[in-house]
């Protein structure tokens, strides 16, 4: 997924730390739940604002969710927050495609119904 | 020539007949040491051999009945009765749980059969890593036990160690039901340039005490991925702390104690599920298992 260098502006948390035997520590399950705190306080910002992709209206989230933006980039790798940008995307897509889906009568896969080679076939994209 | 053989019949005839005789009287005599089978009294008075006084054959093959009343209501119901309605429903009931039973235990057996593949294993094979104690691990030390072999990284957003907490809740339960050797559960990394020993044991001890955090070089990595029919894209070479994600496949491989892949176990299933599966599975296994 991640090949997005960090500009310079941008705070981040401390880089990972490096273990005796050459590797380097992940961050622990503390550290993951303040990165998990500070992306949910910036999608809420960016719901409010009805703001989807976030790395797309980059100037537009910046404006208007500034401190949660930073709150979020320094408890987050920046591999991580895009990463975490990007799902948000994908999920809400998703969300879109099921949504059009039920709205069309299409049956889950589950339900063993009439047409459900055709629910098969949309749901296989 | 025949008549030579009907002589020698009638020759043979006497010698035949006195063996016969013989025997008539050795079976007489023992169907009398033993206790008749068509009597309902025990004979008291002496008899005669060869001549048995026939004896009251109105009281065989017909039921007596103690009381009027219970000849009635005998005549009354018949056959049935509520005891026989009772055995009926109770057959019933017990044929079809054991059939459902069957059916279940049939299809997770096909399950774990065609997944075996036929000589080579589908997925599943050689391999050689670093257990997180600085260990070596082969797929040898995978056999004996039920496995639960997890792909990932410890520097994963939020996948990862999700579905660790997953293993971990599917760990205590197959420990409930099957006792704590059964399963052993292996983590093994797909990003070896970061997840050194030391890292993955330190990561892993968040999540369960007992998963085995496994690494090794880039190329030893790429061959067990291989063998487990698992995605990634670690770039071969990273520079030292250089932030990055690796993508890979998301599934929870069971493997059996002879080291065959048995069911993989995706993202969609809860902890519960995920367990009955297991659970089921090694229910299931008649072989050897190391319970240690």
């Amino acid at each position: 997924m991640g090949w997005f260098g960090t500009s310079n502006s941008q705070p981040s948390p401390p880089p990972p730390a490096p273990s005796q035997d050459g590797g380097f520590i992940a961050p622990d399950r503390s550290a993951r739940a303040q990165c998990w705190d500070g992306r949910d306080s910036f999608f809420k910002c960016l719901d409010r604002n009805n703001i989807i992709d976030s790395v797309r209206e980059d100037e537009k989230a910046k404006k208007l969710c500034a401190p949660e933006l930073r709150e979020f980039e320094s408890a987050c790798a920046s591999s991580w927050v895009t990463y975490f940008k990007k799902r948000r995307v994908m999920e809400y897509q998703r969300d879109q495609t099921l949504k059009k889906l039920n709205a069309e009568g299409a049956t889950s896969m589950d339900s063993s119904s009439a047409g459900g080679a055709g629910a098969a076939a949309l749901s296989g994209k | 020539m025949s008549a030579s053989f009907t002589r020698g019949l009638r020759l043979a005839e006497p010698s035949i007949c006195r063996q016969c005789a013989t025997l008539q009287s050795r079976r007489t005599f023992a169907s009398l040491s033993q206790t008749p089978k068509h009597q309902t009294k025990p004979r008291t008075t002496t008899q005669t051999l060869g001549a048995p006084v026939p004896s009251n054959i109105t009281s065989l093959g017909r039921r007596t009945y103690k009381t009027v009343e219970e000849a009635k209501s005998r005549a009354k119901s018949g056959p049935f009765s509520w005891q026989a309605g009772l055995l009926f429903l109770l057959a019933g009931a017990g044929l079809t749980f054991y059939f459902r039973y069957e059916k279940a235990r049939m299809a997770r057996a096909r399950v774990a059969e065609a997944n075996k593949g036929i000589g080579r294993p589908l997925v599943g094979g050689p391999f050689r890593l670093t257990d997180h104690n600085g260990k070596e691990f082969t797929q040898e030390d995978l056999k004996g036990k039920y496995s639960l072999v997890y792909f990932g990284f410890t520097h994963c957003p939020d996948i990862c160690p999700e579905e660790l907490d997953k293993m971990a809740g599917m760990m205590e339960q197959v420990k409930e039901k099957h006792g704590a050797g059964v399963l052993r559960s292996v983590f093994i990394s797909c990003d070896p340039a970061r997840d050194t020993p030391e890292v993955i044991r330190r990561y892993l001890a968040e999540f369960h005490e007992d998963i085995l955090g496994m690494t090794g070089s880039w190329q030893e990595v790429k061959d067990v991925c291989k063998a487990y029919r698992v995605y990634f894209s670690t770039p071969p070479d990273v520079q030292p702390g250089q932030d990055y994600l690796v993508d890979h496949s998301i599934y929870f491989y069971l493997m059996d104690p002879e080291g065959d892949f048995v069911e993989a176990i995706g993202r969609n299933f809860t902890v519960d599920a995920a367990s009955k599966v297991i659970n089921d599975h090694i229910a299931d296994w008649r072989g050897k298992i190391d319970r240690s």
